[in-house]
């Protein structure tokens, strides 16, 4: 059980409040996962292989900003072990700062075709794990997945670090669909392809690792301090894909994997990068007040709104370049008009996506700031 | 619309493949086949624009033009049909994102463009070189991260010191980019998505 503190237990209750709709005003969210080193005297390399530190620098940082203006919660944490966590994930090599990187550079995903031909076949015969396995040690090297895993075994002592500084963490897993991991692992062109030439087959497959992953959720231990768990979509996105595909391919798969978290009382956090407005109304199938929409300010929320109304929580969505390049009276300008066309019920105010390493401070304490006129 | 054109922006690959064979094999002259295809490219072009197609839609139609390519290749023998212009492309440096600059790269030459490639985590000096080189008068970059705006700036810098700023038009493109972005790193146009690199580089010619 963990230990909780009155400032975090109002928090969590605000942002529970949200997710309901029941909530008066917007929500606070920090989002910036390798920010913290742009501001501080550490390399983005030292960093991401600390962890111990790097865990210790994220939480200054969101200090930091929450002196000036209150930060209601985090959605994402420190990225510890992160490039295992990606690979794992997403099935492609992720070069990393002070590795194939310069210091300070940020991480990059080096996609390539890495699901060679009969892969899918080998999955639906013997599941993921019999191209995972193999990719795998092509793309990082072994050591850092057992790091990952010894990381991970302290979740619940991390967890507590971020109660004690009075944050709820809003993701605490990554989700990954089987069409980003197969996009991930073949490349997005050569998997596009395969998904107009062999969608039975990707289906197939696809739905293999999902019922790998079914069972995962359903079977794991419960964790007292979850409050939601991120399911990705970016190359699925509606701006992406076809309608064909994304109503085979990409939605059954997230949708399933949505219910299936609510079933463990877990909030799903639909990541949505790029532009998902052609199929907003398909989120209405999703039980109400259960789930966040995390968009990245390519999605058009004004639409959302009238198409999903009070459905969904809505997480985002300050855009990244505008982190980087516009001022923080921009930055308040862009968040108000929002706020006025769309109201305050079950929004929670955060950077798009994840806020870049080059975003002005006071880019990000803007939004901490007009998230408390609202 | 002719057959290969509609086979095309129907995005009806081994269809597509088997008339265009059979075209050859009956003597037809390559070059026509080609330019059949390009139309088909418009077509796929104005239904991306309409919102009827999707990038998942150009991404097919580009592999099927290039696909077609290599068959014709050898038949072609020099001709490519009318060029409208030179462009260099590629992803400005610290930033080794591919797709987006592949598709652009495909989508203007099947809008009859000549294209220099110079790749991705392309140095401020490499794009100038290819300017030099091949005398483009638009230079298109491409980025995914936004810690690579400065190497767009740095690469406009690098295309001022060179001297014919004047003669290039710049435009930039990637997830991350818009007229902010534009305004920042001192280039001259934004595209939204791959068409519209198209048709900002045949409004700047």
């Amino acid at each position: 059980m963990m230990k909780t503190n009155p400032i975090y237990d109002e928090r969590l209750k605000k942002v529970q409040a949200c997710i309901n709709h029941e909530n008066e005003h917007v929500v606070g969210c920090y989002m910036g996962q390798a920010v913290p080193p742009t501001y501080s005297d550490i390399s983005l390399a030292k960093y991401m292989s600390d962890t111990e530190v790097g865990l210790k620098y994220y939480i200054e940082f969101v200090n930091r900003i929450n002196t000036i203006a209150p930060v209601d919660c985090i959605n994402f944490a420190y990225p510890g072990a992160h490039q295992a966590a990606l690979s794992l994930i997403w099935w492609s090599k992720v070069k990393m700062p002070g590795e194939e990187l310069g210091e300070n550079d940020i991480w990059q995903v080096d996609e390539k075709k890495l699901i060679q031909d009969g892969d899918y076949e080998l999955i639906i015969k013997e599941g993921s794990a019999a191209v995972m396995n193999r990719i795998l040690p092509q793309i990082i090297d072994m050591k850092k997945i057992e790091q990952f895993f010894e990381y991970h075994a302290k979740d619940e002592m991390i967890a507590q670090q971020y109660i004690d500084a009075g944050y709820p963490v809003l993701n605490s897993g990554l989700i990954c669909p089987p069409f980003e991991t197969l996009c991930g692992g073949r490349s997005m062109t050569a998997f596009f392809m395969d998904c107009y030439k062999k969608p039975d087959l990707i289906k197939e497959a696809q739905n293999v690792m999902l019922e790998e992953q079914l069972k995962m959720i359903a079977t794991r231990p419960d964790r007292d301090y979850v409050i939601g768990e991120w399911i990705g979509g970016w190359r699925g996105a509606s701006g992406l894909v076809s309608p064909k595909i994304w109503d085979n391919l990409v939605w059954p798969y997230m949708y399933k994997l949505a219910l299936a978290l609510i079933e463990r009382g877990i909030t799903p956090i639909l990541h949505l990068d790029q532009n998902w407005d052609r199929d907003l109304e398909r989120f209405l199938e999703l039980p109400e007040n259960k789930c966040i929409i995390n968009t990245d300010g390519m999605t058009d929320l004004r639409k959302a709104r009238k198409v999903l109304g009070n459905h969904v929580a809505f997480m985002g969505d300050v855009p990244s370049q505008m982190l980087t390049v516009s001022t923080p009276d921009e930055v308040k300008d862009y968040i108000r008009r929002l706020l006025d066309d769309i109201g305050v019920k079950g929004v929670i105010l955060a950077a798009g996506c994840d806020a870049p390493t080059g975003s002005k401070f006071e880019n990000l304490v803007a939004i901490h700031e007009v998230a408390q006129e609202y | 619309m002719a057959k290969i054109s509609e086979l095309l922006a129907n995005l009806e690959m081994d269809e597509l493949m088997e008339s265009v064979q059979l075209d050859l094999d009956n003597g037809r002259d390559p070059v026509e086949i080609l330019k059949e295809c390009e139309a088909g490219m418009v077509k796929v072009g104005e239904m991306f624009s309409a919102g009827d197609y999707f990038v998942s839609d150009l991404m097919m139609s580009g592999e099927m033009f290039k696909e077609v390519g290599i068959m014709l290749e050898p038949h072609l023998s020099g001709k490519t049909g009318d060029v409208l212009g030179k462009v260099v492309l590629g992803t400005v440096e610290g930033d080794i994102h591919d797709i987006g600059k592949d598709l652009v790269y495909v989508m203007l030459k099947s809008g009859g463009f000549d294209v220099i490639d110079v790749g991705v985590d392309a140095k401020p000096e490499v794009f100038v070189d290819a300017l030099k080189e091949s005398g483009a008068p638009i230079l298109a970059l491409s980025c995914l991260l936004t810690t690579a705006y400065d190497s767009i700036s740095n690469t406009v810098k690098a295309v001022e010191e060179a001297g014919f700023r004047d003669k290039v038009k710049i435009i930039i493109g990637g997830g991350p980019t818009d007229e902010s972005v534009v305004r920042y790193t001192g280039a001259d146009a934004v595209g939204d998505d791959a068409q519209s690199a198209v048709r900002l580089c045949k409004e700047m010619l």
